[in-house]
């Protein structure tokens, strides 16, 4: 049994349907990025989860119980982080985790090493006397991310929490996460930033619209994003003195548009990039792009084009995006 | 001293601190820390220390009785902070929880809207007690100055406790009503005024039952008349809060129990003390003034009741039917509201017949059954209005809101001005009949006329129309 599932969630406001069937599942120790353009329904779908809103039809189960008929049991197994932070300004690091260490009914020397538990989780021990004004961004956001690990929730819901964050902020939170998840909390993470969320997702659903376009292991979002036709894209850099540029991107072209499979070939400057395609429809055969690769390779080397570096350049969750959405917004 | 004891003390503190509510420790916590709190505590302190130098400068050793005017001086040195100042930082407060929605952080935690709203209020209490722990040296200073007695110092304080008190819910409670930005600027500006004016009634009314409380004592109509001021500030404090709870809470809670409750616990606590006004008095009025003011209590309150959102989230609905009339919705408010008014007037009508001699031709009679028909009229009409919008989205709670204050002005205005036009009578009972001020008039002045007849025939038909509206809505909801 999936720690989550999300059946056929729909949610009205007024005439507009924000989310429109969506369905998939989460497991423990894994973490799924929830991908979409603002306004898809990604909001809306985690605040349902988190038990903040309800849904006009579907169902949602956490640990096989309904989270719309039973919230108050859900509640406890739910570390809800929306996209504002929420830190009280005033307060020192350690008086505000302290503080909802108390809501969340923790009591003593319990409440005590928890707190001191998520601050060196988070690395919060040296700011612990700290007022939270006086916090970066990224020292903010551990803040929150502590807050919601307090009460030791079996689910994280993320509400876009790289938003604003520096480079080095972004790689901390990626590494944390990634702990959580191995520690065996499920993360739902909402993110623009889909780079970010190729490294560290296990799986993802991406929606537009209200509508799920995508879902599954990642890889398998990927390999299914691609089309019908099997293909792969290849980028080639070439060497040559400043004169010899340009005619050496057009014998580059020439070559590669004469090649079976190729297509797509775009030349800039010294660099190539082309696709291989098998026919739609045509099985794609084991290692089928090492295959053209090699023999594209040697092909160029042949025509005597001095190849500097030659790679298989791999879609990830941006491309998968592109592919899946049509930049519709409602 | 043992060694024991400041360990037993010790770990009194530290069970209080672990009991406490969290909202409480963190509000008093963050309320120490701000400026406004240690210039307010400054500037009151000295201003109780000046009054009380030159009261005692100007004593002459106890023979004259200057103790009463020092005592009104340091307690409105006091009420501004307690009436204004406190109730205000409330309101703010509460005012940043919900912009920058720390609220819902708040209730995630499973503290709900109750403790969190009830932790915010206490803990301005607290700070109140602060305040007057300051000020309480003074006003026992005024008792050795003569003029002035313990009980009546006393009354005072209570009287200015409960009105801080409620004040401060009033704060909470008004936070809690802005969704734009605008609307919050707008509310704002109304609350420094409504607590400008606050503070004057409160200083005025607390030091007029000190000035006059010696006299008023021996007289029954004054503590009829202070009960009810006690009740009607307790039960609307109440309401407020709970009204407030309800506004904070998830869709998925029950929020509708506590408003109701209320709602019922004043509407029919207000029956019960206007006929106890009655056997006190023997006054027919006190039933009269009664009915009136329950029905337009009822219409005012159904704005927000007989308005809800419709149906109720899932859990609600799978463990209570359709008529569980604390459960949220539109429909289960209304009817509600139309039992209790039934139920509040009804008794008061039948005490009027039965004790006080009012037969069924009687003026009075006929004003006790006009306001509640007006009021089911008023209540019942917004939602069948309403239903005609055809774009789902029109048909709001505040739509309903803004369709009674519209259909409440034009019945007021436009009939009596037709009158005026084609008939030279702007008093016409038959054209006045559904308007809400000239029908309450012409009751009072014409007695029994058809128009008693015509407005409870066209109330109950619109009452039963809007019953089939709200369930529909209702029905709606849930398919």
């Amino acid at each position: 049994m999936s720690l989550l599932e999300v059946k056929g969630l729909t949610r009205f406001f007024g005439g507009l349907r924000a989310v429109d069937d969506v369905s998939f599942t989460l497991e423990a120790g894994t973490i799924l990025g929830f991908i979409g353009p603002n306004g898809a329904g990604k909001s809306t779908t985690m605040r349902i989860i988190a038990t903040l809103d309800v849904p006009t039809q579907g169902e949602v189960l956490l640990d096989g119980k309904s989270v719309v008929e039973y919230p108050d049991l859900a509640r406890p197994l739910i570390g809800y982080m929306p996209d504002r932070y929420g830190t009280y300004e005033d307060m020192t690091v350690l008086e505000f985790l302290d503080f909802f260490a108390r809501a969340y009914k923790l009591k003593g020397k319990e409440r005590e090493q928890r707190v001191q538990g998520v601050m060196e989780f988070a690395g919060l021990v040296p700011l612990k006397d700290k007022l939270t004004s006086e916090l970066s961004k990224g020292m903010k956001q551990r803040v929150a991310l502590g807050r919601t690990l307090l009460h030791d929730p079996k689910l994280l819901i993320l509400d876009e929490p790289a938003d604003g964050l520096d480079p080095r902020a972004r790689i901390e939170l990626r590494e944390l996460l990634k702990a959580l998840a191995a520690q065996g909390k499920a993360v739902l993470i909402s993110s623009h930033i889909l780079t970010e969320l190729s490294e560290i997702c296990d799986a993802c659903a991406i929606i537009e619209q209200g509508k799920l376009l995508a879902t599954g292991p990642v890889a398998e979002v990927l390999s299914r994003s691609a089309g019908a036709a099997p293909s792969s894209e290849l980028v080639v850099r070439l060497f040559a003195p400043a004169e010899a540029v340009e005619a050496l991107g057009r014998k580059a072209e020439r070559l590669l548009l004469e090649q079976p499979l190729v297509s797509n070939v775009s030349v800039d400057g010294l660099t190539v990039r082309f696709k291989v395609e098998l026919p739609a429809g045509t099985p794609p055969p084991p290692a089928w792009v090492d295959d053209a690769s090699a023999r594209l390779l040697k092909a160029m080397l042949a025509a005597e084009l001095p190849v500097c570096s030659f790679q298989t350049r791999q879609l990830d969750l941006e491309d998968a995006f592109m592919n899946v959405t049509k930049g519709r917004v409602q | 001293m043992s060694a024991a004891a400041p360990d037993a003390l010790d770990r009194f503190g530290l069970e209080l601190g672990e009991r406490v509510n969290p909202i409480v420790v963190k509000e008093v916590r963050q309320g120490l820390r701000t400026r406004t709190f240690w210039i307010f505590f400054a500037l009151m302190l000295l201003a109780c220390l000046v009054i009380a130098l030159v009261a005692f400068a100007a004593s002459d050793g106890g023979a004259d009785k200057t103790g009463f005017g020092t005592f009104v001086a340091v307690f409105v040195a006091l009420s501004l902070v307690q009436f204004f100042v406190i109730p205000y930082t409330a309101y703010r407060s509460m005012a940043r929880e919900r912009e920058e929605e720390t609220w819902v952080l708040l209730t995630l935690t499973g503290l709900g809207p109750r403790r969190i709203l009830a932790g915010k209020i206490g803990s301005f209490i607290a700070q109140g007690l602060l305040y007057a722990s300051a000020a309480a040296p003074f006003l026992l200073f005024s008792y050795y100055l003569n003029g002035i007695d313990l009980p009546t110092i006393l009354v005072a304080v209570v009287i200015a406790a409960g009105y801080q008190i409620f004040l401060v819910a009033v704060g909470v409670s008004v936070a809690t009503l802005a969704e734009s930005r605008i609307v919050r600027a707008l509310l704002h500006f109304a609350l420094l005024g409504g607590l400008f004016l606050a503070l004057t009634a409160g200083i005025s009314s607390s030091v007029g039952v000190a000035e006059e409380m010696r006299r008023l004592a021996g007289d029954d109509a004054f503590w009829v008349a202070a009960f009810s001021v006690l009740f009607a500030l307790v039960t609307t404090g109440l309401l407020l809060f709970e009204a407030a709870a309800a506004r904070l809470s998830l869709p998925t809670e029950s929020y509708a129990r506590g408003p109701r409750l209320l709602l019922v616990v004043q509407a029919l606590g207000m029956a019960g003390l206007f006929a106890l006004a009655f056997v006190v008095s023997h006054e027919v009025e006190a039933l009269v003034i009664g009915a009136g003011l329950i029905s337009l209590y009822v219409a005012v309150a159904g704005t927000f009741f007989g308005a809800d959102r419709d149906g109720m989230a899932r859990n609600h609905w799978a463990r209570a039917g359709r008529f569980h009339l604390l459960r949220p919705g539109a429909l289960r408010g209304y009817v509600l509201l139309v039992l209790v008014l039934a139920v509040g007037v009804g008794g008061l009508v039948a005490l009027a017949m039965s004790r006080g001699g009012v037969a069924l031709t009687d003026d009075k009679l006929v004003v006790m059954l006009t306001a509640p028909g007006l009021a089911v009229l008023y209540l019942s009409a917004p939602n069948v209005v309403a239903r005609w919008i055809p774009h789902p989205p029109w048909q709001t709670a505040a739509l309903v809101r803004i369709l009674f204050i519209g259909l409440v002005v034009f019945g007021s205005g436009v009939p009596p001005l037709i009158g005026q036009i084609v008939l030279e009578r702007p008093n016409d009972d038959a054209l006045n009949a559904l308007s809400p001020v000239m029908a309450m008039v012409n009751a009072s002045e014409h007695g029994v006329t058809p128009a008693l007849l015509l407005l409870w025939g066209v109330a109950v038909g619109v009452a039963f129309w809007t019953y089939f509206v709200l369930r529909a809505r209702d029905a709606e909801t849930h398919a």
